[in-house]
């Protein structure tokens, strides 16, 4: 009971958020972010190289724009600028951007083949 | 030069996270086991979190340095956890769903780096606009239904394509990227400007915002007006030192300057505590002052997209003779309105 009593006085004390503002986020705080934000687009890498379904390809690019966005908005923390976040922006309107075209494709091509299959677009290597 | 990770360490991550999600990943037949192979690698890649969050936590206490925020970690965990679920899930469907829950835990990631309008801004346009326009093209292009049953599945979804080299590829890359990130992070140049300048930097060309805030801290009287610099338009603002001045404004002379008929300073002891710059504040103010122009390039990729997504998703409709011609004596009805009249009585 005690324990529980130190744990809900701990989570108390914390802010939600990281550091009060204008103070600056130390690297040791920023290197976890920046990890997580790797990870990400490896897995977004791997499942873009693996998975045979096209809509699933285009998730996974999805993703990559994702783990982009969090490593921009950490630098962007970590030096006190603005500029991350307002990249973030264009960020999202690209990805708006290519999903309406991607999505459009991918009607398209399924309406040929009826198949969602990369490899049945096998002839198109160069 | 410190570096924040040992490489041996991060190799020995990277390696279990590709081991991991190579298990994970979708493959058919195996059902005799025990113990299913996808459950193995989500393990495999739990323990390799755990152990990366260990070493960068070991290394951060051992210096006395500050540690990620408590709710990093839960985040941190969700996030990674639904995005390899996303690439390993046999189903799209389900695939998407997990997409979601990925955006959600980085929109917690960038409410902790205190970014709040872009952690909603992106559950309004990913997760509400974009992934709904997934699920739809999901279902517009589904293939042959199938069961409850994942044997049923076609190839298509079921079974991966090279699982073992692709992990290793991304595995790879996500090691030398993390070796030199962390090799380097601490040369990174401090912050060109103080928090105080980043806090409320933008407070000056904001007089109204201050004059709102003022006047709600009741320390303007009628006709007081923050005092605005003759040529900038910029309010008259020490934040360092926290004074500000006030001015008493009686309308307009015969060349357009206003007529000040006092002026007063705000000190430290009266200074209203709001009286700071909000995070949106400053972002609004970079995307209009700094990046201008990026908003006509945002607003013609878009129109781009818009004219390219219609015109590649339009479909061809092939009419047969006999349909093409009543679609074509249809349209005629419809511009003379007798003729209409006269076929609808033969009708």
């Amino acid at each position: 009971m005690n324990h529980l009593n130190h744990l809900v006085q701990a989570m108390d004390s914390v802010q939600l958020a990281q550091m009060s503002f204008p103070a600056e986020l130390p690297q040791t705080v920023l290197a976890p972010y920046l990890f997580v934000s790797a990870a990400m687009f490896a897995i977004g890498l791997i499942g873009f190289l693996t998975r045979k379904n096209m809509i699933i390809m285009f998730l996974c690019t999805e993703l990559m724009f994702q783990a982009a966005g969090l490593a921009l908005i950490a630098f962007g923390r970590h030096h006190l600028q603005a500029d991350g976040q307002t990249f973030v922006i264009f960020v999202l309107c690209v990805a708006a951007a290519e999903a309406a075209m991607a999505l459009a494709l991918v009607v398209l091509l399924f309406r040929h083949r009826e198949s969602l299959s990369a490899s049945a677009w096998k002839e198109l290597n160069g | 030069m410190e570096q924040i990770i040992s490489p041996i360490a991060l190799y020995l991550i990277c390696g279990l996270g590709a081991i991991g999600v190579a298990l994970a990943l979708p493959r058919r037949g195996h059902s005799g086991t025990k113990i299913p192979l996808h459950i193995v690698g989500g393990l495999v890649l739990a323990m390799a979190f755990g152990f990366a969050a260990l070493v960068l936590g070991l290394k951060a206490t051992d210096a006395g340095n500050p540690l990620p925020n408590y709710f990093f970690y839960p985040f941190a965990a969700i996030g990674i956890g639904a995005s390899v679920r996303m690439i390993t899930h046999k189903r799209p469907v389900y695939s998407a769903l997990y997409f979601i829950l990925t955006i959600i835990a980085s929109c917690g990631m960038y409410l902790l780096l205190s970014a709040e309008f872009m952690a909603f801004a992106l559950v309004i346009i990913y997760a509400g606009a974009i992934l709904i326009t997934y699920l739809f093209v999901i279902m517009l292009a589904t293939q042959a239904p199938v069961g409850d049953n994942d044997d049923d599945l076609n190839d298509v979804d079921a079974v991966a394509r090279e699982p073992m080299l692709a992990s290793a590829i991304g595995f790879v890359l996500v090691a030398l990227i993390t070796v030199s990130m962390f090799r380097g992070i601490g040369d990174l140049p401090h912050s060109q400007i103080s928090s105080a300048q980043a806090a409320d930097g933008v407070l000056a060309v904001l007089p109204k915002k201050i004059d709102k805030i003022l006047d709600r801290a009741g320390l303007l009287e009628d006709g007081w007006l923050v005092s605005r610099d003759s040529e900038t338009g910029h309010a008259i603002i020490d934040v360092d030192a926290q004074t500000v001045q006030i001015q008493l404004v009686d309308g307009v002379d015969s060349h357009g300057h206003e007529i000040v008929l006092a002026t007063r300073t705000i000190g430290p002891d009266q200074w209203p505590e709001e009286l700071a710059a909000q995070n949106l504040d400053r972002l609004g103010y970079n995307l209009l002052n700094d990046h201008p122009m990026m908003i006509e390039v945002a607003g013609i990729i878009l129109l781009m997209a818009m004219l390219g997504a219609t015109v590649l998703a339009r479909k061809h409709i092939e009419l047969e003779d006999a349909l093409k011609a009543a679609q074509a004596r249809k349209l005629g009805t419809m511009l003379d309105t007798d003729e209409s009249n006269s076929v609808r009585g033969q009708a």
